[in-house]
Order: structure tokens, then C-alpha cells, then sequence
């Protein structure tokens, strides 16, 4: 199994110690019915009725996203590891993912939605050598990647497509460099 | 250094991206009625074709870099592989604007890229162009109204925001600081 389904599964099983998962099944359906009454009828008020908790589901695994990476970038910080010159790239990261983060929560506050908080613990194996965390690092970059850019078309909301695409924005940066940075090919 | 051909009418900038993306805001407000009658998406045509005349100028520029003989065996790798990358989206979205009832522009007849003497005038050229793409798809992409081309937008985003954070680590330029848009 390549990372990025590694990455991908881990976000689908985890989800579903808590709420997400079967939540996330029925929101995404409801979305999708929301989208179908709109383009068939142009029925504004539903559209606004599901996209929310449509779009509620999503904010909700990206959440999951950015907390996993942000405790991932704690861990390679906290491992004594990094050189300074990438101790101080993955801090600068972690401060993206932070943001990212803090949005996602004020977006759902905004919509009368508790949002989840961290996992109490992130298994992110043996870490043993620079090498391993910017593995690390980079596989939850590509993970989330690969989420906020399969998700963007069932965003609904375009406030929150904004924030997702400005997301999604930083997530390739941060993967293009940790590529450079692990000598994978970058063109 | 590059200047960009902002005197000729057609030269496709960033500002331009941006105007006529926020017209597509107008054509979205009737999107459901158009979508009763047979879907034009009249907002997206004129979005993919601002972002076409982006790629044009791009495939134009590395063709510049290119013929240059300035760069270097691996800078060159780089400009081949990112141009493929530029004809790869040209190819996409005039699909997408044929599909829809449009006509696709068509590149200038010229483009002028100011004075190249160096293979850095070279890389900032590109990265010059690649943060203006950026920039122009982020803020088109909330605006499309088409699901299908917001989807195959997403990934044309996601290549030119590699490509402009290559140069700038080329460039030495700063890759930690989130892009002010």
C-alpha cells in the first residue's frame, strides 16, 4: 500500500472512533442530494439547507487533518533530530498547519458545531533520523493534498471553497519543498 | 529582468484574471435558470480562456528560456518538463472551452519578455509567471460554476504552484512564509 492510501485509510478508519465516519457517509450523501435538487429545480434555500452539512463533513476530516499534522510536526520538532536549518522549516509548517487549523475551527464554531479535538496520541512509528521525519512529514502533506484536492468539487460553500483552495495552496508548497528536501523529483 | 506586455490589448495579465473572474460572480447569480435551459457557463468560458492566454504566455516564455542558450543542462530539464506541464493544461482547457460552446484564444503572434542576458533573468521570468497563474486560479477557481472544470482546475493549480516554488527556491527567494494573495 503506497502513502498516500496509507494516509487516506488512516484518516477514514481513525474518523470513525469518533462520529466522522458514518456521519461522513450520510453528510456526503445529503450533500450530493442538495446538489441534485439545485441543478435540477435551482432551489437555493435546500442547496443552502445541505450544503452546510455537507460541507460541515469535510471541514470536519480536514480538521483531522491538520491536527495529525500538526502533532506530526511536534513530533520531528520534539525528536532533536532536525538540523536547525530544518527545525526551522518544519516549525514555519507547523505554524501553517496551526492556522489552518484554527480556521477550520472558527468556520464550524461559526456554524453552531463543537469541533472534535486532537487524537490523545499519534502513532507515528520509530523515528530514528532526519530522513524519517521528512518522510513523515511529507506523507501527511501528500495526504492532505490529495484530500483538500479531491474534496474541492464537493465543496459547496464558496466561502469555504475560498479557505480550502488557499489551504491547499500551502500544503503543495510544503510538499514541494520536503520533496527537494528528500531528493524526490520535483519535475 | 521581464516587463509584461501590458500595452497590447491582448496580453492576458493577472489584473485581467481578476476582472474577469469577478464577472463570472454576475453570471453565477443566474447560473440555475441558464442550467433549465442547457448549461453554457458563460462565467467559466471566460475564465478558462483568461487562464488559456496564461498558458499560452507560459509555453511562449520557456519556449524563450529555451532558446536562450542560457540555462544550464538542468535548468533546461526543468523548463522542458514544466512546459510540458503548460502544453498539458493548454490542451485541457481548450477541451473544456470547445465542449461548452467557446472559442479558444489563440497565442500572440509575439510576446515580449523584456531583455534576457542570464539564465537568472530566465528562472525569474518563469517564477514571475507561474506566482501570477497561481494567483490567477486561486482566484478564479471559487468562482467556476462547473463542478467538471473546477475538478480539472484543482490539479492545473496544484502544478503551477510547484513549479513557482521551485524557482523560488532557485532564486533563494523565501519558501516559508505563506503567499500573500
Amino acid at each position: 500500500m503506497n502513502p498516500e492510501e496509507l494516509t487516506l485509510n488512516s484518516l477514514h478508519h481513525r474518523s470513525a472512533q469518533r462520529w466522522a465516519r458514518r456521519t461522513w457517509l450520510r453528510l456526503a450523501a445529503s450533500a450530493s442530494a442538495g446538489a441534485a435538487i439545485y441543478l435540477l429545480t435551482g432551489d437555493t434555500r435546500q442547496l443552502r439547507a445541505q450544503t452546510t452539512q455537507g460541507d460541515l463533513g469535510i471541514l470536519t476530516a480536514a480538521l483531522y487533518l491538520e491536527q495529525e499534522a500538526v502533532a506530526a510536526y511536534q513530533a520531528g520538532a520534539e525528536s532533536k533530530l532536525l538540523s536547525p536549518a530544518v527545525l526551522g522549516v518544519a516549525v514555519a509548517f507547523q505554524s501553517d498547519h496551526k492556522y489552518h487549523r484554527d480556521g477550520i475551527i472558527g468556520v464550524l464554531k461559526s456554524l453552531g458545531v463543537e469541533p472534535s479535538g486532537p487524537e490523545r496520541h499519534y502513532d507515528f512509528g520509530h523515528l530514528k533520523s532526519q530522513t524519517d521525519i521528512l518522510r513523515l512529514a511529507r506523507e501527511r502533506e501528500n495526504g492532505a493534498v490529495l484530500a483538500y484536492g479531491t474534496l474541492a468539487s464537493n465543496i459547496l460553500t464558496k466561502a469555504v471553497l475560498g479557505f480550502g483552495a488557499n489551504v491547499l495552496v500551502d500544503e503543495v508548497r510544503h510538499r514541494t519543498i520536503l520533496d527537494a528536501a528528500l531528493g524526490n523529483p520535483n519535475f | 529582468m521581464w516587463k509584461d506586455d501590458a500595452a497590447n490589448s491582448r496580453t492576458v495579465s493577472r489584473r485581467q484574471a481578476l476582472r474577469v473572474g469577478g464577472s463570472s460572480l454576475v453570471a453565477g447569480a443566474v447560473a440555475p435558470a441558464a442550467l433549465a435551459r442547457g448549461p453554457k457557463f458563460e462565467g467559466d468560458l471566460a475564465i478558462l480562456n483568461v487562464a488559456l492566454g496564461l498558458e499560452l504566455q507560459a509555453i511562449a516564455a520557456y519556449d524563450a528560456g529555451a532558446g536562450s542558450k542560457l540555462l544550464t543542462p538542468d535548468q533546461l530539464k526543468i523548463a522542458v518538463s514544466f512546459q510540458k506541464d503548460h502544453k498539458r493544461h493548454r490542451d485541457a482547457l481548450i477541451g473544456f472551452i470547445r465542449r461548452f460552446g467557446g472559442t479558444p484564444v489563440e497565442p500572440k503572434s509575439a510576446y515580449n519578455f523584456g531583455t534576457i542576458t542570464s539564465a537568472t533573468d530566465i528562472v525569474k521570468l518563469a517564477q514571475g509567471l507561474e506566482e501570477g497563474a497561481e494567483m490567477a486560479y486561486l482566484t478564479n477557481a471559487g468562482k467556476l460554476e462547473n463542478r467538471e472544470i473546477l475538478n480539472a482546475a484543482v490539479p492545473i493549480l496544484e502544478d503551477e504552484i510547484r513549479h513557482n516554488i521551485v524557482f523560488r527556491q532557485l532564486l533563494g527567494m523565501d519558501i516559508t512564509t505563506r503567499l500573500k494573495y
